[in-house]
């Protein structure tokens, strides 16, 4: 996050999202842009019309459901925030499940061992600055594999995601590494005026790579380079070094994540992040986001990072056969794409390559 | 009874190996263990008692396994075992049905197999019936009555009545079912209680979280919830205390890793239901070792369990069931 230096609109640089340029928008792209918000409030309708007519309870009033809800998203939301900007460098980071679950170990060994020099609120935020540094680390061999070996990204980052692993698992021992620090459970579970800190912090973090993306040289560099990459390079973008700042934002991304993990379940585990990689990659998709890269927004991933956890608590919440979750979600991932193709074959854009 | 009977023979054949070492000076036997998966603190505190069993006997230990649990990932870790021809082969399979037919090419080559933890085929071996009854012992826990047992401790903490549900990772696993057969066999027995249906989370504590919290929305009566293992209990215990609900909302876990203590301690997990795995490691290879030097020995072997709360966690004979890492 700091790797990059903010432009300042001094430098006149700064455009609205590169691949969006047409002015005269179609009423359809706009739909498909903002479709990601859309299924989330048809969801949420529909969860609403089903809870009332079949339990005669309320499912969006109820602050516990949303409270809930939003917990429920943060880890996804995170890695699915990194991964928002490798995909639309036209990349995709693989070993962040594990790096997630490197940081989530790293954080509790970290905030027990400064927990025993220096005072609890200290350690604590040792133990996350500690988390988040070691997992720039397999960021910055991923973003060097990528950029200066030439590694497909899809290969560099599966190699990573097994190196992660078996460093996280040596680390921990095979097993999961209880925390002992009161204030780095608070954070992960205390609330303040009824909202989680945990959303606080992260939908903080949200905001602030949304401004990356959207309004700085790095964010349009980023975009330039997913759609099309020849055309960057030849205007004189940084390429390589940029593919490695991007690698290490993703991954501490993920380092974010995993210290957070730590923090809620008061334990640092391998595994914290194994099942979240393919939602991470669903909710950018589902956001809008293509997987050619060149287009994508944050906002977008949150909807669809929420569209994620709607579906899978709403229908625990109504009580539907859990094999649905899936099902369920998978068909949103379908129409989304769909969504897409059409909106570029109605926009005349290129539709794949 | 038959469970006791099971274990007092294991005891006694374990006696009479140790106290028979002549034949054991021939040839240094080789037997190799596969767990589940490596990463995992049961089968790591299992090879503890294997090595422990295997050292007192002289027996070489080999053991090797794969890092998820897997057949896709563990077929291949045994069929190199088995190019290593060891002696006999000690296994936790990751599937009842698809590791048959990699095992039976053990039992071909004159490996003679005892399953470990999991089973194949209906683990009822040395019938002559199906096709799966070839290995030589099934030792492990008995999950459904550990299921009950945690069923009888949840149904203690909340006052035998009220709702309760499972906890569960994923359908299909032999011992994570088993858990929870025997819970809803057991509350089948205390009028007071209803179950509701079990939420799976693949073993992702995050989504079994949110699953309790989704639970309690609607019930809220909610008045327990049994973790059929660590991830789907400590996940049930966060949503718990995210709903502000600790000590109301009773959590019964399944296993003991050392973090268990903390999570008792804290009132985060009420009771904790711990194998042992030890006890699994070391009859596992006193059995092969039995075999081997031409005893018989038993075709079921039932390990014990501890019940884990509060009041007893700081007991050194409590605590010494905690799996070691």
């Amino acid at each position: 996050m700091t790797s990059t230096s903010p432009v300042q609109p001094a430098e006149n640089h700064v455009a609205p999202q590169a691949d969006h340029g047409d002015p005269a928008r179609s009423l359809i792209s706009r739909i498909a842009e903002g479709r990601a918000w859309l299924f989330l409030a048809g969801l949420i309708v529909c969860f609403e019309i089903w809870s009332r007519l079949a339990f005669g309870a309320t499912f969006v009033l109820n602050p516990f459901n949303l409270q809930s809800i939003a917990i429920f998203a943060v880890a996804p939301l995170l890695l699915a925030t990194g991964q928002t900007f490798v995909i639309i460098s036209g990349g995709i980071d693989l070993s962040l499940g594990f790096i997630m679950g490197l940081a989530a170990v790293v954080a509790a060994h970290a905030t027990n061992m400064a927990g025993a020099a220096i005072p609890l609120p200290l350690a604590m935020l040792a133990g996350i600055l500690a988390s988040v540094i070691v997992a720039g680390v397999p960021g910055v061999i991923n973003g060097l594999l990528i950029s200066r070996l030439k590694v497909p990204p899809f290969i560099g980052t599966l190699g990573m995601f097994g190196v992660a692993r078996g460093a996280a698992f040596l680390l921990a021992g095979g097993t999961t590494v209880p925390v002992q620090n009161s204030w780095f459970a608070l954070l992960g579970n205390g609330k303040f005026y009824g909202v989680p800190y945990l959303v606080i912090i992260t939908a903080v973090f949200v905001i602030i790579m949304h401004y990356l993306l959207s309004q700085t040289r790095f964010g349009q560099h980023n975009y330039a380079i997913g759609a099309n990459v020849q055309a960057a390079r030849r205007s004189g973008i940084d390429i390589r070094g940029h593919i490695l700042r991007l690698y290490v934002l993703s991954a501490m991304c993920a380092g974010l994540g995993g210290a957070l993990y730590a923090a809620r379940f008061t334990a640092g585990a391998a595994q914290a992040g194994e099942p979240l990689l393919l939602d991470s990659v669903a909710a950018v998709v589902i956001g809008g986001a293509s997987l050619f890269g060149g287009s994508g927004t944050i906002f977008g991933t949150v909807a669809g990072a929420l569209v994620i956890a709607v579906i899978q608590y709403g229908l625990v919440f109504v009580n539907v056969e859990p094999f649905w979750q899936f099902i369920a979600v998978g068909v949103v991932i379908i129409i989304s794409v769909l969504i897409d193709q059409a909106q570029r074959r109605f926009s005349g854009a290129r539709q794949d390559e | 009874m038959k469970k006791m009977f099971a274990a007092l023979a294991a005891l006694a054949l374990g006696a009479t190996v140790l106290t028979a070492p002549a034949q054991a000076q021939d040839k240094k036997y080789t037997i190799a263990l596969i767990p589940g998966l490596t990463t995992d603190g049961f089968y790591i505190t299992m090879r503890k008692g294997a090595q422990a069993a295997a050292d007192a006997l002289g027996v070489n230990l080999v053991f090797q396994g794969a890092s998820d649990f897997n057949p896709v990932t563990q077929v291949p870790v045994l069929d190199a075992v088995i190019a290593k021809k060891p002696d006999a082969i000690l296994i936790a399979p990751t599937d009842k049905v698809q590791l048959v037919e990699p095992l039976r090419k053990a039992n071909d080559a004159g490996i003679p197999v005892i399953t470990v933890d999991t089973f194949i085929g209906t683990g009822v071996y040395q019938t002559g019936a199906g096709d799966a009854d070839f290995p030589l012992a099934y030792i492990a826990s008995d999950n459904v009555l550990g299921g009950e047992i945690a069923a009888r401790a949840l149904a203690t903490a909340i006052g035998d009545k009220g709702k309760v549900y499972v906890s569960n990772v994923k359908p299909g696993v032999s011992t994570t079912d088993q858990r929870e057969e025997g819970f809803k066999k057991e509350m089948a027995n205390h009028p007071g209680i209803t179950v509701l249906e079990t939420q799976f989370n693949d073993d992702d504590a995050n989504k079994a979280a949110s699953q309790l919290q989704a639970v309690f929305a609607r019930n809220p009566d909610l008045v327990g919830v049994f973790g059929a293992n660590l991830f789907s209990a400590l996940g049930a215990a966060n949503g718990v205390k995210q709903a502000g609900q600790t000590g109301t909302v009773k959590v019964v876990a399944f296993d003991a890793p050392t973090s268990i203590v903390d999570n008792i301690n804290t009132g985060l997990v009420d009771v904790a239901i711990a194998q042992h795995p030890a006890e699994i490691g070391y009859y596992g290879v006193v059995s092969a070792y039995a075999h081997l030097t031409g005893h018989s020995i038993p075709v079921t072997i039932g390990t014990g369990f501890t019940i884990m709360n509060k009041s007893n966690i700081a007991d050194p004979n409590i605590s010494k069931y905690l799996y070691s890492e």
